[in-house]
């Protein structure tokens, strides 16, 4: 079991949803990260955190990734901070609905950026991907997964 | 407008169960106001449910539309290029949705996504409250504007009770003491004296008399 | 007739108590009640499936006190009946000499053992009251429908001084006199400045001269009752005053303290103008209530 496990791990795709303006998340910084990690990543900027409605989190699970991910400005960074309190309740609500069928909740989770020296995206991802890390691949995609993998 | 709160996953899965081709059905009308039955909320629950079957491994197809309304038969009719590809309806409908989806194809089960709750008011973004029993007879302009029937625990029409304390109801401290909220109002507008008669027992006739109501309007029909 | 009304009609102070149905089908349990009240109080109240647990029907256990000599009230809720069933129920109290009932609108479902029961709430208690008034001097039912005889019944409802708006209490209070109510009994009263500021405003409104208002009491078992019914129960104002007297007593002697307060409380009743009697709830302490009138004065009661 464990050392199915530990193989399995390289193979976790992790869905990003992140604000425009995060610093370093423009188009080449954006390049730069998929370059880095592959197919472990796939990155999604959007005009703003706060307007993410959580049924596209629950499709990049359905479809292709083991968690995802909303990253947020802090407030006072972002106009809009009202939006990402209730985008923040949101994710919640949608953590205990796949808690419901048996999904662990931590596949989801909105991460909001420090307000004293924010972060890049880089780093943001790489903190997100090392919390993640010990999940197991999604129940969900397995069969798809297989499938998939049978070509190559 | 009618508000609605879905049911638990655990009874929707249930239902669901028996069946292989499965259409999730929002509406875009009141539910979709209080955020229970909308294209957003029916697109969440049918991932869920896809999910959901993918874990088991069950292989099961769902699909989500929403309607514009699922209570007015002229967009429901909206279904019937695609209704055959299905061997049940999941409604995110109100009850009277449900209903007038089920009587459009009567050889589909439907099942209920949500509990269909009251008549409201959307309060507040995220608060929505009773106010209103529809039962047929209006006599807000006597108390106020504040319906004693939907938001008195007791339907009192001549209230308060004795455990009205600090403006709170006794059944539920959370919620405001309706006899409260018309005496101040009645007073804010000119004095109590009009709540000092007997308000006489409610005529129930005009909410159940003649068994489920029906109204007819022939100036609309076609 | 009713004795209770008898009593109050001859100008004499009236003493009520309470009487609890058993939760079974077990007579016996009334009978002991009334041993135990039995030449003590005027006339005793028969609670209807209080704070909405189920329990023996109040007319029941009314018919069994009856038998044992004592003149029972009524106690009818309009939780669980609709008007046919009030107006039912009260004909066949009156055919079965059941002289004195008591319109009230009863705990909400949700405090009792059935709380997915339908409360009914068909009627209010005013209405209720005015329902039995026109039964009983019209001889009609509501709708105006003749009957063949009249109930013979005195009419009561209950009141709550410490209630909120407390500007409308009085206005309440006036609604059930219009309504026909012959007797009022309150709320447990601990606090009588505020209970003697309602009285005060009744008389100006000269309710105290058309309706018998009986105070109502109940005994303070121990300090933790007293705080308990100050926290939980609606519309009960127990001054931190007593708090403070049940606590500095002694556990072994809080009861004795709390009889003690009620004596007291009883004793400043009978002083003020307008009140005509007190109602004693001893909740689950029913073997008191002989003690507890006759400190207080009280006995022998008249015939
Ligand atoms: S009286 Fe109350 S329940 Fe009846 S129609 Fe008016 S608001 Fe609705
Ligand atoms: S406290 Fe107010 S709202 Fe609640 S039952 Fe009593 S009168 Fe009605």
């Amino acid at each position: 079991m464990g050392s199915a496990h530990m193989n399995d791990r390289e193979r976790l795709t992790v869905a990003f949803f992140y604000c425009r303006n995060i610093p370093e998340s423009g188009e080449t910084e954006r390049q730069a990260l998929e370059k880095e990690y592959g197919p472990s990543i796939r990155l999604f900027p959007i005009p703003c955190s706060g307007r993410l409605d959580p049924v596209h989190l629950l499709s990049a699970l359905e479809k292709f990734a083991d968690a995802a991910y909303l990253i947020a400005c802090p407030e006072g960074a972002c106009r809009y901070f009202e939006g990402n309190r209730r985008a923040g309740k949101r994710v919640e609500r949608t953590k205990e609905m796949i808690a419901m069928i048996g999904l662990e909740p931590e596949r989801l989770g909105m991460v909001i950026n420090t307000k004293k020296r924010p972060k890049g995206l880089g780093v943001i991802t790489a903190e997100i991907l090392e919390r993640v890390k010990s999940l197991a691949p999604s129940p969900v995609l397995k069969n798809s997964r297989v499938e998939e993998e049978k070509p190559l | 407008m009618i508000t609605a709160e879905q049911k638990p996953l655990d009874e929707i899965r249930e239902m669901i169960a028996p069946y292989k081709r499965i259409l999730v059905l929002g509406c875009g009308s009141c539910v979709a106001e209080c955020a229970a039955g909308g294209e957003k909320e029916t697109g969440m629950l049918a991932s869920i449910l896809r999910m959901a079957a993918k874990m088991e491994g069950r292989e099961v197809l769902i699909n989500e539309k929403t309607l514009e309304r699922q209570c007015v038969k002229d967009f429901v009719i909206l279904l019937d290029d695609i209704i055959q590809d299905y061997d049940a309806l999941l409604s995110l409908g109100c009850g009277a949705g449900v209903q007038a989806v089920g009587d459009c194809f009567p050889e589909i089960p439907i099942i209920p996504a949500l509990n269909t709750e009251f008549l409201g008011e959307t309060k507040d973004q995220g608060l929505w409250l009773e106010n209103c029993l529809g039962c047929g007879d209006c006599k807000l302009y006597h108390f106020g504007g504040i319906c004693p029937l939907a938001r008195c625990s007791k339907h009192l029409l001549n209230g308060p009770c004795g455990g009205s304390v600090g403006g709170k109801c006794e059944i539920n401290p959370e919620i405001p003491c309706a006899w409260q909220l018309i005496i101040d109002r009645v007073e804010q507008q000119g004095g109590f004296e009009r709540l000092e008669g007997i308000f006489p027992p409610k005529d129930w006739s005009k909410k159940q008399g003649l068994g489920p109501r029906r109204i007819i309007r022939e100036d609309q029909q076609r | 007739m009713s004795r209770f009304k008898s009593v109050l009609d001859q100008g004499a102070f009236a003493v009520t108590a309470e009487c609890g149905p058993p939760k079974g089908a077990d007579p016996d349990v009334i009978m002991k009640k009334a041993e135990l009240l039995k030449g003590k109080v005027d006339a005793v109240n028969v609670t209807d499936n209080q704070t909405a647990v189920v329990r023996m029907s109040s007319l029941a256990a009314c018919v069994l006190l009856k038998r044992q000599g004592l003149d029972p009230i009524l106690q009818a809720v309009v939780r669980d009946r609709n008007r046919i069933a009030l107006q039912s129920d009260i004909l066949g109290a009156s055919a079965l000499g059941i002289r004195n009932i008591l319109c009230l609108s009863g705990d909400h479902q949700s405090f009792g053992n059935q709380p997915q029961a339908l409360g009914v709430f068909d009627l209010d208690s005013i209405q209720f009251v005015q329902v039995v008034q026109r039964m009983r001097d019209q001889g009609a039912i509501l709708g105006g429908e003749r009957l063949s005889r009249a109930p013979d019944v005195f009419i009561g409802a209950a009141a709550n001084p410490f209630g909120d708006p407390f500007n409308f209490r009085l206005v309440r209070l006036a609604k059930k006199v219009a309504a026909g109510a012959d007797f009022i009994q309150t709320q447990c009263i601990y606090n009588l400045e505020r209970f003697e500021r309602w009285m005060a405003m009744a008389r100006e409104r000269g309710l105290t001269e058309k309706v018998h208002i009986l105070g109502g009491v109940t005994p303070l078992k121990s300090a933790g009752m007293a705080k308990y019914m100050k926290k939980k129960v609606a519309g009960m104002d127990v001054p931190d005053g007593i708090i403070r007297r049940m606590d500095g007593a002694p556990a072994k002697t809080q009861a004795e303290e709390g009889l003690k307060i009620c004596v007291e409380t009883i004793q400043r009743l009978r002083e003020v103008r307008g009140v005509k009697g007190v109602h004693i709830m001893a909740i689950d302490w029913e073997d008191m209530v002989g003690e507890l009138v006759e400190r207080a004065g009280l006995l022998p009661r008249p015939n």
